[in-house]
This record gives C-alpha cells, structure tokens and sequence, in this order.
C-alpha cells in the first residue's frame, strides 16, 4: 500500500477529529499557564484547513496538497502565534513531501519535521527544555531521523507520535522560560505545554490515519497498488 | 469612565487607517483587505524596502513615518496587539525591492515571531529578508527578563536614520548593520504621572495616587518595577538622563540626539519643559546635543507621561538625521 495523497488527506482529518476531541482540554492547559486561546486557535486553523482540503478528498497522486492546505490556513487564517507555528511546520512537510513525489518516503518526513523545526526555533527563539511545542516536535524530529529511511512512513510516523508523548510528560516537569507561560513562574509546574500536546496529537492522528485507510485498502484497486 | 470615541473595539484600528489612508493620500496607498499603508513616493536609489508594524495604540507610531525617506510600509496590529504575520508578508512583498526588505522591529515576543514568520515566507518565496531588532527601554534591562530590553522611543530614531541610509543605496547586508549598530547606541526610559485609559472598560489601566508616579513604564501601559515620590521635572530629568549616559557609558565630549517623547496625553506646554530641563542636564555633564526631537511620536494611547531617549551620534548619523523626510508625522 502506498502512502500517498490519500493518507495525508486522512492524516489532516484525523488531526482535525482529535483536535476537536480534545479542545476542552487544551483549553484548560492553556488557562492554566497561558492566555487560554491555544484550542481556539488549533481549531480555527483546522477548520479553515478543512475547509481548503475539500470534498471529495484529495486523490492519491498529490501527498503534498493536504499538507499544503493545512499550511495555508495557519499561516494565513490563524491569529496568535502558536498556530502560525504550526503552520511553518505544515508548510516544511508539504515541500518534503512534494519533493518525494506520489509517495511519501520517512526521509520526505524526517526532513519535512526537522525543517520545521529548525522554521520554529529560528522565529520562536525556543531551546528544548524552554516548556514549549519544541519539546514535543524535537524528539518527534529525532525518532523521524533514527528510522530506516526506506522503512514504512508509518511505522515511522508512531515512534515519532510515542518520542512526542513522553516529550509532553516531561514539559510538565519544566518551569516555562518562553511563550507566556513564563510569566506565571512556577504556578505552570506539573502542567505540561498546550503546544507540545498539539504536536504530540498531529503525530498520533498520522497513526490512526492508517487505520481510516482500511475501507480504501478493501477496495480491489487499492489492493492491487 | 472615560471610554474612547470609536464603533467597536475590532473597527476602531481599520477605521482609524482609511481614515489615515484618507487624510494623506498624497502620500501612502492602502491596502484595506491586508491592513497596510505603503509609501506612495519613494526614493529610486534605495535597494531594499523598510517595513515596520506593531500594536495600534503608539500613534503616529508606525504609519505616520511612511513616506518619502522613511518607511515603505507599515502593518498596525489591533491595540497593543503584534500584527499577523500575512499582513508582514504581504507587505513586505508588496514594496521588497531589488535587494529584498529590512524589517525594523521593536523588542516584543509577538512581533519577533510574527515578523519572523513573514521573513521565513519571505524567504520561501525567494526575497531576501532581515531584521533590526529595536531594544531601547533601560527599565527593562534584567537578569530576570529574558525577552530583553522593549523597543520603545528609540524607534522613530532608527526609521529615521535608517531611512535616509536607504535612500543613499545601501544593500541590505550594510544597512542591517547599521540599524544594528544604531539600536546599540540608543536607550529610553520613560515616566508617568497617570495610565493610559484601558480601551475595553473605559478605566485607568492601574491607579496611581497623586503623589506618586511611575519609573520606567513601558508603551502598553506596562506599569514599572517601581513606584517614586512625584518630583520637580529639573530633578526627575537629571536622574533619566544620568541613567541613560551610565548605560551608555556617555562621558564628557560625547554627542547625543535627544528625544523628548510625550506617552499620549501631556502638554506641549510640558514637553518642551522637560526639554529643556533635559538639554541643561546634557550641556552640565558636557555632552552636545546634537539634535533634538520633540512631541507625541511613541505614544501608549492616552498615558500621562513622557520619555526620553538618547542616540549616541557622530557627523553621519546627524547628517542622515537631517535628510528631508515627508511623512504625515515626521516633525522636522
């Protein structure tokens, strides 16, 4: 099976439907250390990236657009900082992955992710152990990098989804020193980071996103790809 | 309750900018779907274009410097708030030029980051971008504040400086450097005898009692890390500029481009005041001022109170200082 335009189609899906799954407790995350805007912001940029990725999907020659949707409407449509981040990040993936061509390789993935997260750091000025999105995506970045580069994407795609996760478990061991978390001192402590959750939820989506591709997998064309 | 003259809090800003856009439309074209102002009349020598932006409330600060021999664009973001980084992007695209564009950048996480991601779109597309970041204000200067100095007063210094730099050529590389150099030269620190009005409840932002004032407020209303006695101007002044000269490590011989800068809501009848007192300080410990600047040009909507800010200056900075500018707000 090929892991193509229809994966990352469904891979943006998914992240909208536990995006939204989850919004109340990103929410209180973000009270809880920040200005309580990041849930709101998350789901206005994967509204408008649902909105630009259209029905009916995307086809399968085109891995890119997904992710190029998704770029455009944080980068464009999304107020606050936090989402245009996450725009930077969809916009390096999206030229990874159209530079693979019809097939997504975990070199496209490793170099798509390390790109953004070179983008974020460079705007954001964020070291890890800052308790922001960087300790999820730089571990994320590292399990992407570790893999077979002729491996399975996905199998790829759920290390780096489990090295995000314990990224999460350890920003709520962190004192914030940037984003506005900083300014609430150790009132944040066993908190973890609203962002670094967001990012550790877009590599699980990519996960699940293989299981949403099983009615396409029945289909005798799909099988035999 | 003293609530401000407006429709609504999210119309106020793009009403305020056609309306800017209206009353000199000899001088800048607005782009109203993106939220800009572009200079109309530019120099044909300068190379890279200047783009500046930040939260509304600073008025004339950042449109009223574009124009001939300052900025080429300028993105207001709502009151006190960073502008979004496609207004940056558009704008910067829109007035890039041949060597790419400078963004000039007052020391804020919001507008780093938002200024930041329009210079990585910027770059993306293949127009060269970089960035003067602007960190004046001495009151901010901590161990314990990571984000560093504010950029405040100075600001208007550097667009103008920097500006006429442009305007003899310079490529981006040199003029980033320059603007570098120039913040480096530069600290504010600034005063008040009352808040801003806060724009949402129509309250003072904090209360301060009538003998007491504000040392070293910031321009969103940000009160200072300490609270003095009220004292006479000749007094008060001496203090500022001692703590701007020791930061500067100013001594005898130096030269200085002051500026007096009123916070929103202070006479002029008191500005000059305090300039005057100011430059009596300056001439009493041997400094030259060079030059002076003098009015409401970095405001905190309607603050009573002022700042000062110095730029450590030679024969180049005061001969750029002087180049003709038109700019709706440019006062000299």
């Amino acid at each position: 099976m090929y892991v193509d335009g229809m994966f990352t189609d469904g891979w943006m899906r998914r992240f909208a439907a536990s995006v939204s799954a989850t919004e109340t407790e990103l929410t209180a995350l973000d009270q809880a250390a920040g200005d309580g805007d990041f849930g709101t912001n998350l789901t206005a940029g994967l509204d408008a990236t649902l909105r630009f990725l259209g029905d009916p999907p995307t086809g399968p020659s085109d891995p890119a657009a997904p992710l190029r949707a998704a770029a455009t409407a944080f980068l464009d449509e999304v107020g606050g900082t936090s989402g245009p981040l996450f725009g930077l990040l969809f916009h390096e993936l999206a030229v990874a992955a159209a530079d693979a061509g019809a097939e997504l390789t975990v070199s496209a993935l490793a170099a798509g992710a390390g790109g953004g997260l070179s983008a974020i750091r460079r705007v954001g000025e964020a070291a890890p152990g800052d308790k922001t999105l960087v300790d999820a995506l730089a571990p994320a970045c590292g399990a992407l990098r570790s893999c077979d580069r002729k491996g399975d994407p996905r199998v790829a795609l759920a290390r780096a989804a489990l090295a995000s996760w314990e990224g999460v478990r350890n920003t709520a061991g962190l004192r914030a020193r940037r984003g506005r978390a900083s300014y609430v001192g150790e009132r944040a402590s066993g908190v973890p980071d609203p962002g670094a959750v967001g990012i550790a939820l877009l590599f699980s989506s990519s996960a699940e996103s293989v299981t949403s591709l099983a009615p396409h997998l029945a289909e005798p064309t799909a099988v035999a790809r | 309750m003293a609530l401000y003259f407006g429709n609504t809090s999210d119309s106020l800003v793009a009403d305020a900018l056609a309306g800017f856009a209206r009353a000199h439309a000899d001088l800048v074209a607005h782009d109203v779907e993106q939220g800009f102002v572009r200079a109309l009349h530019t120099s044909p020598a300068r190379r890279v274009g200047l783009v500046s932006g930040g939260g509304s409330g600073h008025e004339p600060l950042h449109t009223g410097f574009v124009g001939l021999g300052m900025l080429d664009a300028a993105c207001p973001g709502r009151v006190f708030a960073s502008p979004h980084n496609r207004q940056v992007f558009t704008a910067s695209r829109a007035v890039a030029r041949e060597d790419g564009v400078l963004h000039l950048v007052k020391n804020y996480t919001g507008d780093r980051i938002n200024f930041g991601i329009a210079a990585e779109r910027l770059v993306h597309e293949g127009i060269a971008c970089s960035r003067v970041l602007i960190d004046d204000d001495l009151a901010s200067e901590s161990e314990e504040i990571a984000a560093g100095r504010r950029g405040t007063g100075a600001t208007v210094l550097v667009e103008k400086v920097l500006g006429a730099a442009a305007d003899t050529g310079l490529g981006l590389r040199d003029l980033t450097d320059l603007g570098t150099d120039l913040v480096s030269r530069c600290r504010s620190l600034a005063v008040a005898s009352a808040a801003h009005t806060a724009p949402t409840t129509g309250l003072p932002a904090f209360e301060l009692p009538f003998d007491r004032m504000e040392y070293g407020v910031g321009i969103h209303g940000e009160r200072a890390d300490h609270t003095v006695p009220r004292r006479p101007v000749r007094e008060l002044v001496g203090e500022m500029a001692g703590a701007l000269e020791r930061s500067l490590g100013l001594g005898k011989g130096a030269s200085v481009i002051l500026l007096v800068n009123g916070l929103g809501s202070l006479t002029r009848l008191e500005l000059y005041g305090v300039l005057e007192d100011a430059a009596r300080v300056l001439d009493a410990r041997g400094i030259t001022t060079e030059r002076v600047l003098v009015g409401d040009l970095v405001t905190a909507l309607d603050m009573r109170g002022f700042s000062l800010s110095l730029m450590v200056s030679d024969a180049e900075t005061v001969k750029l200082f002087d180049a003709p500018a038109r700019t709706a707000a440019w006062p000299r």
